[in-house]
């Protein structure tokens, strides 16, 4: 019996000869991630990569300063990504860093900037790399430069500070008699004078008096008890010794806890709404005031017809704080030419010239020049709270702590939670202390 | 898949015929079916309904789409504006790249390696092929998904974070294909190949020009399910690969927002465009697919 | 000289071959068949069995995803870690809810599926259509299509939950539902797949018996229970185990549509894997839950052996 074999390309053939057809389609047209794809050659060499974390309201401003760099750069000099904010994004700039292709620059919080810092992930911000963009350590907020520190070496360039304030409907509050000759919030000073213009306002929409978001937004939690917390005296770290120990001062968290779980009880505080909805209330007049991260401002000023303002959160115990983070740029660890650098920083430079774009965002500026120019100080509601970045209170240190991090999660769930009325002060804390237990019991694996 | 049973009832005697039919028209029979029919209908109906909403959607503008979904149900203009503005964008022809190239070579290498092996375990006979195969068959157990860690962690050793290969290589070995071709080639009659080592041809040659051909059905099964596979990939090209110009069409839907925002309309029309040549080649394969799922109850 | 012990070649050669030739030719088929299964052998060592040991070894040490090296050894500290961690607890019953979630609604539904387009003349390529198109989808597209049905108050869930009279929710917003949502938006993906295994195992029993029963004068319910269901049992496990599998696995919606939130309500065990090794950094503690889930997993495939070689026992 002889065989005979089957004429013709088997489907084999044909398989390989498709793909090969394929990939000089693709080489054609792409390049640069075809070569490296398969031999892990440098991607976009020539061009800046900047990935970033802002949506929304942020995000369209952010494509806005990135198309002005464009402009005077070219259309191919900056390659942007956008991630989902929070631990994905940073995930992504760690594991690309690891992989050796990260972005050239980076958005980063300065509570994450310092752990990226610690895993060796991040290039140092020398004088000499400042200098290549055209400035100094000097032209931006100490407290803000430093709080991207690791020990003497920082690693952040800072963009601006972003702290948690108090929005309010202009008409409800007026009713309520909350507004000086100016149509400006008259200075809330003390736990029952807080309370009275709670019920004023409540008077008046006849509902709840103050919106703040607890569901689906355990970083909004977080902020609002981070920002009572630290208006009491006597209050220290949540966190200490690198995130190893837990050194809350227990009496005032649970102090602080019903405070907020007692606002709710009464009707003063929502117990249940989510970011957008928080934001719906105050614009719809069905609260007075709203607690929220300034970036809101650009969602309050979309809205037709309402008038609004904007405010450091009143001092309701004992000293002046709200919580804050600071958006920065960093560096990811990568090999590169002093021309990829340059690149870079010209690329940092451009968009600190257009700080005063990002501020009216509702950031407040952390590159002097702009924070001290006429042209910010005439902003009008920034000029309002722009103090509120003095009362800075960031995150607590601890390599699993930081903006959206496990720990931002943990205790503002619980936060959150207490708000809804649906667990005590008590049990609240005591669900914190065992969810963090793993954490605190962990060595850092980032030391 | 037991087709002798069929052959026991074939000679059911004739006479039976009148009382068969009648049984058939029997009232409660054709009701039944009647019903059947119905109820089946307005279920594969709902069951159409979210992905013609999907598309709907896409086919309306940002605006419309945000208002709610009776606005995009009762929209009557629809617009290719979505579509235009990715596929100008370019984002999306890097992800279809990177999701053809690491799909079809992993195809082509795991078709090749599994068959190999299978014929291998089918049709020679070597030393430790037991232990060979009981190794297959605990293979079979392991699950992939749970690997992540150590893979990116080898991966990560061997410079390999960031390329196709790291989307590739980890997908290669599919066990289950390697007893699906044993199987098969259990079944080819012994005459071909020994025919042909009589006539002198090395192993490969018999291989490559006997086995191979008369495996079309079977390979043709393989292939696209090892595609279908590979390309609905998620958990290993989300960790291993991160930089949008080199990810798969799944991980770039899933991570860059881009400016996308509360752009629906553009997130609908972006999740059909990653799905499209999934789609094709259903259409076109549809019954190589089916055969290949009922036939071998895979995946999981 | 006494003839050697070599196996038999089964073809009929007539002569026979000097012992050597014989020899070198069972030699070269050796060979051959190392070489056949070499190219598959170092890619399953390589990519399956070595990141199954590598993850094995870690889990017993405090491995850093941004440290070189193993770390400092920590014995059982990471196992002692997942299994006494609120979480990893809260992760494994997640797993189990949403696999409880899936699999009844996916045998139950696709049988009646399967047993209805069983009945109806014609037309079966539609509904194969409708119901095994999403399962071509990737996980990507079925997540982005579902978080935009489940968007509050302006989605096509909410419109129709007002429209037959029920109170919109925020089925993904809320701890209590979203695992509901997922389960849904899966169990629409992937019936399927079971419609299908189930229509071939139907096609496989006879008319015959069908009509010979209606003879006989049992209603089609009737038909069902005594032969349908009976007649289909393999099937029915062969979906029930690979639905098991398929959810304890599972990664992707969850990933894509909640994040394992609100909080952690949908945090199921690979995402805490995922969590743990790449967004904490703790490649060894991830192992070691890695390890837990494998163990489940292969405990439940071992079983899955088990019961189909029972069966297929029985069935001789």
């Amino acid at each position: 019996m002889t065989w005979n074999a089957p004429p013709g390309p088997t489907r084999r053939t044909l398989l390989r000869g498709g793909l090969a057809g394929a990939a000089a389609l693709g080489l054609a047209g792409c390049g640069s991630p075809l070569a490296a794809g398969i031999a892990g050659t440098p991607l976009n060499p020539d061009t800046v990569t900047f990935w970033n974390l802002f949506g929304g309201g942020d995000g369209a401003r952010l494509q806005g300063m990135l198309d002005v760099y464009r402009e005077q750069n070219g259309p191919g000099s900056l390659t942007s990504a956008t991630f989902a904010w929070g631990n994905p994004y940073y995930t992504k700039v760690s594991l690309a860093t690891l992989g050796n292709k990260p972005p050239d620059v980076a958005v980063a919080h300065s509570t994450r900037a310092t752990i990226l810092a610690q895993a060796g992930l991040l290039e140092p911000i020398t004088d000499e790399l400042l200098a290549l963009g055209g400035f100094s350590s000097s032209d931006f907020t100490t407290s803000v430069f430093d709080a991207g520190k690791v020990g003497d070496v920082a690693y952040t360039i800072p963009l601006d500070t972003h702290p948690y304030v108090l929005f309010f409907n202009s008409d409800v509050c007026g009713q309520a008699g909350l507004l000086d000759g100016d149509g400006k919030l008259v200075q809330i000073v003390g736990q029952q004078a807080f309370e009275d213009a709670l019920t004023a306002i409540a008077g008046v929409t006849g509902g709840a008096a103050w919106a703040a978001s607890n569901v689906g937004d355990t970083s909004g939690s977080w902020r609002l008890f981070q920002t009572l917390y630290w208006q009491m005296d006597g209050a220290t770290d949540f966190l200490g010794d690198d995130g190893q120990q837990l050194t809350v001062n227990e009496d005032l968290a649970i102090a602080t806890m019903e405070f907020i779980g007692g606002l709710a009880a009464k009707g003063l505080l929502t117990p249940t709404v989510d970011y957008a909805g928080a934001g719906t209330q105050l614009f719809t007049g069905k609260v007075g005031f709203q607690t929220q991260g300034e970036w809101e401002i650009t969602t309050a000023q979309s809205i037709e017809g309402l008038t609004f303002g904007m405010a450091p959160i009143p001092q309701v115990f004992d000293v002046p704080a709200a919580q804050a983070d600071s958006h920065t740029f960093i560096i990811p660890k990568m090999e590169r030419t002093d021309e990829q650098r340059q690149l870079a920083m010209g690329f940092v430079k451009s968009m600190l010239d257009q700080s005063l774009s990002w501020a009216e965002g509702g950031h407040v500026p952390a590159y002097i020049p702009t924070l001290e120019s006429p042209e910010f100080a005439a902003l009008e509601p920034q000029a309002d709270y722009a103090a509120a970045a003095e009362i800075a209170k960031y995150d607590p240190p601890g390599w699993y702590s930081g903006s959206g991090s496990n720990f931002e999660n943990v205790v503002g769930s619980q936060i959150g939670l207490v708000q809804q009325q649906l667990a005590s002060p008590q049990e609240a804390m005591a669900a914190i202390k065992s969810q963090l237990n793993t954490y605190l019991d962990t060595p850092s694996p980032v030391a | 898949m037991a087709t002798a049973t069929t052959g026991v009832s074939a000679a059911a005697p004739q006479a039976r015929d009148t009382s068969r039919d009648a049984a058939q028209k029997r009232p409660s029979g054709r009701a039944f079916n009647v019903v059947a029919g119905i109820v089946l209908g307005v279920f594969a109906v709902i069951w159409l309904i979210p992905s013609l909403f999907a598309l709907k959607a896409s086919l309306s503008s940002n605006g419309d789409a945000a208002l709610g979904a009776g606005t995009v149900i009762s929209n009557l203009s629809p617009t290719l504006g979505s579509y235009s503005t990715l596929l100008a964008s370019g984002d999306i022809w890097d992800w279809y790249l990177s999701s053809f190239l690491t799909a079809g070579v992993t195809t082509v290498l795991a078709v090749l390696f599994a068959s190999m092996a299978g014929y291998a375990l089918s049709k020679l006979r070597f030393p430790g092929r037991r232990l060979v195969f009981a190794a297959m068959l605990l293979g079979i157990m392991v699950p992939p998904q749970v690997l992540v860690v150590p893979i990116f962690q080898m991966l990560d050793g061997m410079g390999l974070l960031n390329t196709y290969w790291a989307v590739i290589f980890p997908q290669v070995p599919t066990v289950i294909a390697v007893f699906v071709f044993k199987q098969f080639f259990d079944g080819l009659p012994k005459e071909f190949d020994e025919a042909a080592r009589i006539d002198g041809a090395g192993y490969w040659k018999i291989y490559r020009q006997i086995v191979m051909p008369l495996s079309g059905p079977i390979i043709a099964a393989m292939a696209i399910i090892t595609f279908v596979g590979t390309w609905n990939n998620l958990i290993l090209p989300l960790f291993v690969v991160s930089n949008p110009e080199l990810m798969t069409i799944p991980v770039g839907l899933a991570t860059v927002q881009g400016s996308f925002g509360q752009r629906y309309a553009d997130i609908q029309a972006s999740a059909i465009l990653g799905a499209l040549p999934l789609i094709i080649l259903y259409m076109v394969f549809q019954r190589r697919i089916i055969e290949g799922v009922a036939g071998s109850g895979l995946k999981g | 000289m006494s003839a050697p012990t070599l196996p038999r070649q089964s073809s009929a050669a007539s002569s026979a071959p000097p012992r050597t030739e014989k020899t070198s030719a069972l030699k070269a088929e050796g060979r051959a068949g190392w070489l056949f299964v070499a190219p598959f052998a170092l890619f399953y060592l390589l990519w399956l069995v070595g990141p199954t040991l590598y993850m094995l070894v870690t889990s017993f040490f405090n491995t850093s995803l941004v440290r070189p090296g193993l770390g400092s050894f920590a014995g059982l500290a990471n196992y002692r870690e997942m299994l006494t961690r609120p979480e990893f607890w809260d992760a494994l019953w997640h797993t189990l809810y949403f696999t409880i979630l899936t699999t009844i609604p996916l045998v139950v539904l696709s049988f009646v599926f399967a047993v209805l387009a069983n009945r109806v003349r014609r037309g079966k390529w539609f509904f194969r259509l409708a119901f095994f198109l999403p399962y071509v989808l990737p996980s990507a597209t079925i997540s982005l299509i579902w978080v935009y049905i489940f968007t509050p108050d302006t989605g096509l869930w909410p419109a129709a939950q007002t429209l037959f009279g029920f109170d919109a929710t925020a089925i993904l917003a809320d701890p209590a539902t979203a695992m509901i949502g997922i389960a849904i938006a899966t169990v629409w993906w992937t019936l399927g797949f079971n419609f299908v295994l189930y229509l071939a195992g139907l096609q496989d029993i006879p008319r015959e018996l069908y009509e010979a029963a209606a003879v006989d004068g049992a209603t089609p319910w009737q038909q069902i229970r005594f032969l349908t269901i009976p007649l289909l049992s393999r099937t029915t496990t062969l979906v029930v185990l690979l639905q098991i599998i398929a959810s304890l696995k599972i990664f992707d919606q969850v990933y894509l549509m909640t994040q394992g939130g609100p909080g952690i309500s949908t945090q199921v065990v690979l995402t805490l894997v995922a969590n743990t090794g790449f967004t904490d950094n703790r490649i060894g503690a991830a192992s070691a839950a890695s390890v837990l889930l494998f163990v489940v997993i292969i405990a439940i495939a071992v079983g899955r052996q088990l019961i189909e070689r029972r069966q297929e026992r029985r069935a001789a």
